[in-house]
């Protein structure tokens, strides 16, 4: 569905994307993540043909990118970009015209979109009457007016509470098995977890990590994970050496890798002699991985 | 088919916020018909003296109208509903940042351009209706061609449009600084247009620096048209000067567009 090959850009001297290959399949959710500025929105500003890329190929419904390919593309970005004045009804039947859709498909379309999204309560109900969650789920809408074949939702939750979150996971769900291909950005790890096939872990313009979330689990040698807390860290730190723990600071959290299962009063032998204030075991999540290969976890 | 479809949804989406805003609505009638009766009635103490003696058939009042209309509604309604509702609604798209959701549609420049146009085309004709309908409660009539008058009425518009466009896309960032550029560029242009002061009464060297302002020769082609009379002909400087300025802005404001869609072209 998409298909990126080899794509440079720098701005100025800055190399904001180097040699970025990236692929998404049909029907596909894609989570892209990565630190702030390790080239997300420019990669999106490039497949939106927003951008040119220095060089390199990228296809969408293999056809290379270009203002036709527009139509083919929904994108929900961070930001609500929706006409406060207007009602969401008037929203989505103006966007819906500027895709070229006729009058009744553009009735039928509005309706259903309302509908995926839960708004239909709401239709005539003008964008600065809507709570936060409302807006984004109409700022979701207006990318799937015109049916598109690719969806780029650019951090759809940040800012939500818990429950209009959980409304948008739904609704991306929904999405995936009407067949939509979904490339999705996203901070929330967990959001990441719980929603996409296939995740790519962006830095400094190369992809660092690419796969299911069973495949990038493999990346850490460890079967899981224990976190302690005690105030005799270099003492904890230089017995798991010993034992041949690998071990890492997240954040204020001290974790140590375990190559293999160990029953919680096992672990607690191994640290004999060192006081634990706490200790919990926890399996490898896109957390872990995610600091590890994008460094931002500190240890051996 | 995709220009007219685009540019229609473009209009459309214009009228239907500023209907919805009725305040903004009533103020751009209010506007054109408090500015009408303040120059008609000044005109009328005027035409008392000097010139109601010339036409048998007119009292100094309808005179007075038949005037003050056309500079009313060229001079002062287009400028503002046209050019400063331009100005606004690129604006306005800024910082409700929807011109990036416009960039990653397959709209074209062209159609948004037309489609403002339209928009402010539909109010600059209603401003017309009204100010021309409340002339007429003083008997005042529009003495030459409507042909003529309706063409310069709308390259009126094209022109504030097009002007609109440049200082929407490149000066003004925030709403904050419409005002200023109004005031700044605007009303000294008004004044030297002769919207407000009858261009007979300024001395020379103004009148000289007054046939560089493209309002003065709007309000002097569509006074000797509306009040006067006059075809083609007698208004041909005026007229082709007003011409000449409305190409000039679209171009100048497709090429802001442009140098727009580059510089900001981004989520």
């Amino acid at each position: 569905m998409l298909l990126i090959e080899n794509i440079n850009k720098s701005y100025g001297k800055r190399q904001v994307l180097q040699n970025l290959n990236l692929q998404i399949n049909f029907g596909e959710i894609y989570g892209l993540l990565g630190p702030n500025g390790a080239g997300k929105t420019t990669t999106i500003n490039i497949i939106c043909n927003l951008l040119k890329a220095d060089s390199g190929n990228i296809k969408i419904n293999n056809q290379p990118v270009s203002e036709k390919t527009k139509s083919i593309i929904g994108v929900a970005p961070q930001e609500n970009l929706l006409y406060q004045g207007l009602s969401c009804k008037e929203n989505l039947d103006f966007f819906a015209q500027i895709y070229g859709l006729r009058r009744k498909v553009r009735q039928l379309q509005v309706d259903n979109c309302l509908a995926a999204v839960n708004l239909l309560d709401r239709a005539n109900s003008t964008v600065e009457t809507l709570s936060g969650g409302m807006k984004r789920r109409l700022n979701i809408a207006v990318a799937l007016v015109h049916q598109p074949k690719l969806v780029i939702l650019d951090e759809p939750t940040t800012g939500l509470d818990i429950e209009a979150r959980y409304e948008i996971w739904e609704l991306i769900r929904k999405l995936r098995h009407q067949g939509i291909t979904i490339l999705l950005t996203t901070h929330l790890l967990d959001e990441a977890e719980r929603l996409c096939q296939k995740i790519g872990i962006l830095k400094n313009g190369q992809i660092v990590a690419e796969g299911t979330l069973p495949e990038l689990q493999k990346l850490i040698p460890a079967k899981e994970i224990v976190t302690v807390q005690t105030a005799e860290e270099e003492k904890a730190i230089a017995r798991a050496i010993e034992l041949g723990f690998i071990h890492r600071h997240y954040g204020n959290e001290l974790a140590f890798w375990l190559p293999e299962s160990l029953e919680l009063k096992e672990i607690i032998a191994a640290f004999d002699g060192i006081s634990l204030a706490s200790i919990s075991r926890q399996p490898i999540k896109l957390e872990h991985i995610y600091l590890e290969v994008t460094k931002q976890g500190t240890g051996d | 088919m995709k220009y007219w479809r685009e540019t229609l949804a473009v209009a459309q989406r214009i009228l239907i916020e500023l209907f919805r805003r009725r305040r903004s609505l009533i103020f751009w009638s209010v506007f054109p018909i408090a500015l009408l009766l303040l120059n008609g009635f000044i005109f009328a103490e005027r035409a008392q003296q000097s010139m109601a003696f010339a036409f048998e058939n007119a009292t100094p009042t309808t005179l007075a109208f038949e005037n003050a209309a056309p500079t009313t509604l060229v001079g002062a309604a287009l400028f503002f509903s046209c050019l400063g509702g331009t100005v606004t609604t690129v604006v306005a798209e800024r910082e409700q940042q929807t011109l990036k959701r416009l960039f990653i549609s397959p709209l074209s420049g062209t159609s948004y351009f037309l489609g403002i146009f339209v928009a402010h085309c539909c109010i600059g004709v209603g401003q017309s209706f009204l100010v021309y309908a409340i002339a007429s409660f003083w008997k005042a009539k529009f003495q030459g061609s409507l042909l003529l008058g309706a063409i310069i009425i709308l390259l009126s518009i094209i022109s504030y449009v097009g002007v609109g466009f440049v200082l929407g896309t490149q000066l003004a960032r925030r709403a904050d600084d419409i005002n200023a550029l109004v005031a700044t560029f605007g009303v000294p242009l008004l004044i030297l247009g002769g919207a407000f002061i009858p261009s007979f009464i300024f001395p020379q060297f103004l009148l000289n620096l007054a046939t560089f302002d493209p309002i003065y020769h709007m309000t002097e082609a569509l006074l000797g048209v509306s009040a006067n009379g006059n075809g083609l002909t007698e208004i041909s400087f005026h007229f082709w000067f007003l011409f000449g300025f409305a190409i000039l802005m679209i171009g100048a404001g497709w090429l802001s567009y442009r140098r727009m869609l580059r510089v900001e072209r981004r989520l």
